[in-house]
């Protein structure tokens, strides 16, 4: 009798193996889920916006931000081609579906001295912006502004001898933790606009569908860096 | 009826087995600390690029050291055959680098001595890892994807003062 239980044990031990470390191989492999990873803590700050208002990274708690760097004396393609993916992100950011959660484009500005708050209402307007989603925003210490833009979201700027400013004109996407879940600082394969609206994609679904055991599944797809590419 | 009887196996490898299995365990449970507890990530491609023209435009035209904010920096780095781009860089004691590798032509690597820096470098995907050093002194980086016949004249020294 003992012997036949053990035989049992020893059999449904094999089976439990196989199907745990076989399911974490296919997962691996197959990816059912995919996720955004987390890359670090966005940092805090504190921006005026073009409206007037101010807006912190704790007003977008439970909110997610695409935040965007630039300034509007920028003529170099590289600028432009950032306002044109912000464009079509904002034509195209209703076929994405939020569950509920609120999203917000937030461009700060690297040139606070010459884009005023009139000047970037002004180039909001001209560029077509939509005020409920979109904001230019700048920050008047040009050390703070180096800390958050440059130590914080981790985008490239110097303003150089002849008052030029050299830029990689990037965008971060930051979600409702205050967790950095994409970057995009220099041109890729697929095209800005295609990335990030696949990436929003991926954080959506996972908004929408990690509760209860399913959110088990999609720290699962964490912890295997089942990535959206 | 009659139990069958159960295979024979010498104790000598029982022994053996259980402590194969034991130190698979023990594997298991260091991969899950140190991806929760610790936060040790394995590095994962970053971003796809087109390794024919990533070095004509955007950050690799120039690869260098940048300044990102006071003690925080990021280097773009190019690998080819049989150089890194560039072969120096200088930063502080105490600040933190992120690198962007990739390269235009053949697989590299990039192992930075000394650091917890060590990453396969594939043509067409970014290779991005951070590390911060705190130790003066001059860090060799390596190529450790052997590349031809130059690849052991391939390197690159960081120098931390």
């Amino acid at each position: 009798m003992s012997q036949r239980w053990k035989k049992i044990a020893l059999y449904t031990f094999y089976t439990v193996m196989i199907i745990v470390v076989g399911g974490a191989f296919s997962f691996k492999v197959f990816q059912p889920i995919q996720v955004l990873p987390r890359i670090r803590l966005a940092p805090g700050f504190s921006v005026v916006m073009d409206d007037g208002e101010r807006l912190t990274n704790e007003d977008m708690r439970g909110k997610l931000a695409l935040y965007s760097f630039t300034y509007t004396r920028c003529q170099e393609p590289d600028c432009q081609r950032l306002i044109q993916t912000m464009l079509e992100l904002q034509d195209k950011i209703d076929t994405v579906d939020f569950g509920g959660t609120e999203i917000q484009f937030v461009t700060i500005t690297v040139d606070p001295e010459h884009d005023t708050q009139e000047a970037l209402r002004a180039y909001a307007e001209s560029i077509g912006a939509d005020p409920a989603l979109w904001h230019f925003a700048r920050i008047d210490d040009p050390m703070l502004l180096k800390y958050v833009v440059g130590g914080g979201f981790e985008t490239y700027y110097d303003e150089q001898e002849d008052g030029r400013i050299q830029l990689d004109p990037s965008f971060v996407l930051v979600d409702g933790w205050g967790i950095v879940r994409g970057e995009y600082h220099y041109r890729t394969l697929a095209s800005d606009s295609d990335r990030i609206l696949r990436h929003l994609d991926a954080l959506a679904e996972e908004i929408r569908n990690s509760t209860g055991v399913a959110s088990l599944a999609y720290e699962a797809a964490h912890y295997f860096l089942c990535y959206t590419p | 009826m009659t139990e069958k009887q159960s295979m024979h196996i010498d104790p000598y490898e029982k022994n053996w087995i259980r402590l194969s299995i034991g130190l698979l365990v023990v594997f298991a449970l260091a991969v899950t600390i140190a991806g929760f507890a610790m936060g040790i990530q394995v590095p994962s491609p970053e971003a796809r690029v087109d390794p024919r023209t990533v070095a004509d435009e955007g950050p690799w035209a120039e690869p260098g050291l940048r300044e990102l904010a006071p003690g925080k920096y990021e280097a773009y780095v190019l690998a080819q055959t049989w150089q890194f781009t560039p072969r120096e860089m200088t930063i502080p004691a105490g600040s933190e680098v992120t690198f962007y590798i990739t390269s235009k032509d053949v697989q590299h690597g990039f192992k930075l001595q000394n650091t917890n820096i060590n990453v396969m470098v594939i043509p067409g995907q970014v290779s991005k890892l951070s590390v911060k050093i705190d130790e003066p002194g001059r860090y060799d980086y390596i190529c450790t994807e052997f590349c031809g016949l130059g690849h052991a004249a391939m390197f690159g020294t960081l120098i931390v003062e």
